[in-house]
């Protein structure tokens, strides 16, 4: 199924609707597929590409690389603050363990709680979303003010009181983060759906008879995807900076699981003893991070929006 | 730096209660003053001086009869001595030692056979215009008596139990009656320390009622009932932070200071009590305890420079940066005071308490302490060991060898040894009981099959040495294969989870409780250890309850050679482990500006900057 299928099934063939051939590359490219021509879309971004190659060494270095390269990373012993030499090529940090290794620990737990808060940040704000924007009315006002009330408490403070009453842990942390990630999904496929109950195949449908929740599984969440897949990727980025966040103020995993965060935080003790490499080499992972997954966020935007699209 | 200096620096935690006496020997403790040294100018009278409060330690508790979950120096040491004075005054500048000059009370007079003890008062009154008289002892005592179970100090069969009764036969006389016998010294030093007269404008259960006078007959106080409903209602205004500095009731002080204000968050501003009748009058205007969550904050404000912290502190992490500090206007010098560390661990938790009940099961965990390693490494040589609870710093004479040398060095493999010889087996990587039993190769009483060696710990969060510790302890305790979980909190939250209870209790689902500072003796300044291991005492966090202790200190308390009652009780304790010793700290490496002076730091943590001043 192409991707314009999978968006509207119940669309006859690959075309996308609205979409006019203007000039003879573009023409090439409007002939192909749906998929081919987002693809192609998102690979003539070149920040697109760069974040993709971003993320795709981030996951080979995360999960791959500990494969070959074997450190200690959990066991706390006496050699600590060692600057990067021979069997630390990063150093050791304040409790002897050595930096690369725990980098690699750090970027996998970062981007499992990173993807798997988005997964479920985008299933709950869709559904949300979804469900508010088609039924409408005092559905509608009900759920959107629940969100409304959710998004005017302060991010931070939630995720401090949650993290303080209950045992830092990777599944507490994703539900942590979903649990106040979700709302922004939330307002964009509401949005979304509000423009998408007008269309005329959805009219269609309920002339034919379809029941409204057939609607809403088959036809409204599957054109949303694009808003979705986009703000998943930014969602991910999004929950890997308030993991780090969560880690530099103390409230990250407990000792000794690392993340990026808690290592940064650590690295901040000696910042007047010129330990850099506490502190640069997992502030970088960061950002490097968070800037591919925008990287890609964005690109995948441009690609799905049919509006930005060359024509 | 001084060699003396270079001898004595460092370290940023915090002792539990607040410090006092030691003995003649203790006052060995000589530490650098560089204040002194710095070229003298022009005394100034007025000035602000500020002081920074340890990290996450900020005073919470202002009334001087003070339960354990608020019973720290810097509620005790650093707050509330600073307006309301206790009848006697511990440390000599630096040196250790009771201070009568600094203390409301002339020395107590003992008489028929040490039964008998007489106390009179100096000439002290309270910032309402009354004067100090034996009614306001009166009054502490009976608001212990009716409320010795919420007194972090108390130890069952000693104070107030041992007081047959008590009178104020004139204004400045208070006579104790004692049940027998004890030991001057010890009934001075860690009885009558502890006693602090209130005023009798407190003695009411509200505030709408007027403050009484002292004349006034039938107080509240004077009824075991209505002494209780005192103590509630104090109790109660203490707990309201965000009224302390205008409080109808705290404002009334014998003190050298009064509150000005006072922050929830711990940021006290105090202010000379025109009032004050004692020695040492504050030559400075203001006085400011500053609050900060962690060393790293208050050393960026300290290293910013501008003035913005009088007295601070380097943290152990940051010592490369003492020549700038030193650069930057402040003398650097070593606090060391007279106490040992450890943590403390639940007896009485329902689950894990039966494990901790077992000696081979507390000495296996002794094992996995590196004390050498620990202060070589992470508190840079500014700390002395713990091997029992008898002092090892400053100086003194109660340690005997049991104390100085130590019987569990760090040994991974001792402590596997000691688990797998009695039915403990290593599975998935912990430890788990295979052989359930009371026999002497089984895992113990209460001890089922199938229970694993894992442990729950909470440490103080903001300092690094701590942290570094306990990951190195967590690491250990994993080679042995026992399974600690790690978790941090503020000193104040540590605390207020390490405290006695019943283990039907839901408050006593702790574990192990490590608040970085262990145990500064004061106001029990004679280091018998009755607050903290007597079976019901105040103190005794982990509930520790064990016939012989209690023997062996009480001993200490009558015993007529007392240094040989001391030495049976260190040298049963330094092997019974009733806690988890880890190494004594130094207070802090103290940063104090070179335009203050008159700083002493007191062996017992008591601040006095009434004797403070600035020059220009």
């Amino acid at each position: 199924m192409s991707i314009a299928e999978s968006l509207n099934p119940d669309l006859e063939g690959g075309a996308v609707a609205g979409a006019s051939p203007a000039g003879g590359e573009v023409a090439s490219a409007y002939t192909g597929s749906a998929w081919r021509l987002t693809m192609r879309s998102f690979f003539d971004n070149r920040l697109g590409l760069i974040g993709l190659v971003m993320l795709l060494l981030l996951l080979l270095f995360s999960f791959a690389a500990p494969f070959v390269y074997h450190s200690n990373t959990l066991v706390a012993n006496y050699s600590i603050n060692l600057p990067p030499g021979p069997g630390h090529p990063l150093g050791t940090d304040g409790n002897g363990r050595d930096i690369l290794g725990r980098l690699m620990l750090g970027g996998q737990i970062s981007l499992i709680i990173g993807i798997a808060s988005a997964i479920i940040t985008t299933i709950i704000g869709t559904l949300w979303g979804a469900i508010a924007g088609f039924f409408g009315g005092a559905v509608d006002t009900v759920m959107m003010r629940i969100v409304d009330v959710l998004l005017a408490i302060p991010t931070i403070f939630i995720l401090l009181y949650l993290q303080t009453i209950y045992h830092p842990t990777i599944a507490l942390l994703i539900g942590t983060i979903s649990s106040v990630s979700w709302l922004t999904a939330a307002r964009l496929v509401r949005g979304e759906t509000l423009s998408l109950r007008a269309r005329e195949y959805v009219k269609a449908v309920r002339v034919m008879g379809g029941s409204r929740w057939r609607i809403v599984y088959r036809h409204i969440i599957p054109n949303t995807i694009g808003v979705v897949v986009v703000q998943a990727t930014f969602t991910v980025a999004n929950a890997i900076l308030i993991l780090a966040t969560l880690g530099f103020l103390g409230f990250g995993l407990e000792p000794p699981a690392a993340d990026w965060g808690s290592m940064l935080s650590g690295g901040v003790n000696y910042i007047y003893d010129g330990y850099w490499w506490l502190i640069y080499p997992a502030g970088l992972l960061i950002v490097l991070t968070v800037l591919s997954f925008n990287f890609i966020g964005d690109a995948l935007r441009d690609a799905l929006e049919v509006r930005l699209q060359r024509r | 730096m001084t060699s003396l200096e270079e001898s004595h620096t460092q370290t940023i935690t915090r002792k539990r209660a607040s410090a006092l006496v030691g003995t003649t020997a203790a006052a060995a403790m000589l530490l650098a003053a560089c204040g002194s040294s710095a070229p003298s100018t022009s005394k100034v009278t007025g000035g602000t001086a500020t002081f920074a409060e340890g990290p996450g330690a900020n005073p919470n508790y202002i009334f001087p009869l003070t339960p354990s979950t608020n019973f720290s120096v810097d509620n005790l040491a650093q707050f509330q001595i600073l307006m309301y004075r206790p009848l006697y005054f511990f440390g000599n500048g630096e040196a250790a030692g009771v201070n009568y000059t600094d203390s409301i009370a002339n020395p107590p007079v003992f008489s028929n056979n040490n039964k008998t003890v007489t106390v009179t008062l100096k000439h002290y009154v309270w910032s309402d215009g009354e004067q100090v008289t034996s009614r306001d002892v009166i009054f502490w005592m009976n608001l212990l008596k009716a409320n010795k179970a919420n007194w972090a100090a108390y130890v069952p069969g000693a104070f107030p139990d041992n007081v047959v009764s008590y009178s104020a036969p004139n204004a400045t006389t208070v006579v104790f009656q004692l049940n027998r016998s004890y030991n001057p010294t010890w009934f001075t030093y860690n009885e009558l320390s502890q006693i602090t007269p209130l005023p009798i404008a407190w003695d009411r259960t509200s505030l709408s009622q007027p403050a009484p006078k002292p004349t006034a007959a039938n107080l509240p106080d004077t009824t075991p009932s209505g002494a209780v409903a005192v103590y509630n209602f104090l109790n109660k205004q203490a707990t309201s932070l965000s009224t302390y500095a205008t409080s109808p009731i705290w404002s009334v002080v014998d003190g050298p200071w009064k509150l000005a204000s006072f922050t929830t968050e711990g940021k006290a501003v105090f202010v000379p009590n025109k009032s004050y009748a004692g020695p040492n009058k504050p030559l400075l205007s203001k006085f400011v305890e500053l609050p900060f969550t962690t060393e790293s904050a208050e050393f960026n404000v300290l290293r910013s420079g501008g003035g913005a912290i009088s007295y601070g502190y380097i943290p152990v992490t940051d010592l490369s940066q003492k020549g700038t500090i030193e650069s930057a206007g402040y003398n650097v010098t070593s606090w060391i005071d007279f106490g040992f560390n450890y943590w403390v661990i639940n007896f009485n938790n329902p689950t894990v308490g039966p494990i901790f009940k077992q000696t081979y099961v507390r000495q296996a965990l002794q094992h996995l302490v590196d004390q050498p390693a620990w202060i070589s490494t992470f508190l840079k040589g500014y700390a002395v060991p713990s091997y029992s609870p008898v002092p090892l710093a400053p100086a003194n004479s109660f340690a005997d060898s049991s104390s100085r040398n130590n019987v569990f060095p760090y040994s991974v493999s001792a402590a596997k040894s000691l688990l797998t010889s009695h039915g403990w087996k290593l599975v998935n990587g912990v430890m788990t009981c295979q052989s359930p039993g009371t026999g002497a190769t089984q895992c113990g009483a209460g001890i089922s099959s199938g229970e694993t060696l894992t442990f729950n710990l909470q440490y103080l969060s903001g300092v690094t040495a701590t942290q570094q510790e306990m990951a190195a302890f967590q690491s250990a305790a994993a080679s042995a294969g026992i399974r600690i979980n790690l978790s941090s909190g503020t000193f104040n939250q540590v605390i207020t989870n390490a405290a006695p209870c019943k283990p039907t209790q839901a408050s006593c689902s702790w574990q192990m409780e490590n608040w970085g500072g262990g145990w500064e003796y004061s106001p029990d300044n004679y280091p018998t250890g009755g607050e903290i291991f007597a079976t019901g005492a105040g103190s005794n966090f982990g509930n520790w309850n064990d016939p012989t202790t209690n023997t062996l200190i009480q001993a200490t308390h009558t015993a007529a050679n007392g240094q040989a009652a001391l030495n049976a009780y260190q040298n049963y304790m330094a092997r019974a482990l009733p806690v988890v010793f880890q190494p004594a700290a130094n207070y802090q490496i103290s940063a104090i500006s070179t335009k203050l002076r008159g700083v002493t730091q007191n062996a017992y943590l008591n601040l006095t900057p009434e004797q403070w001043y600035l020059v220009k």
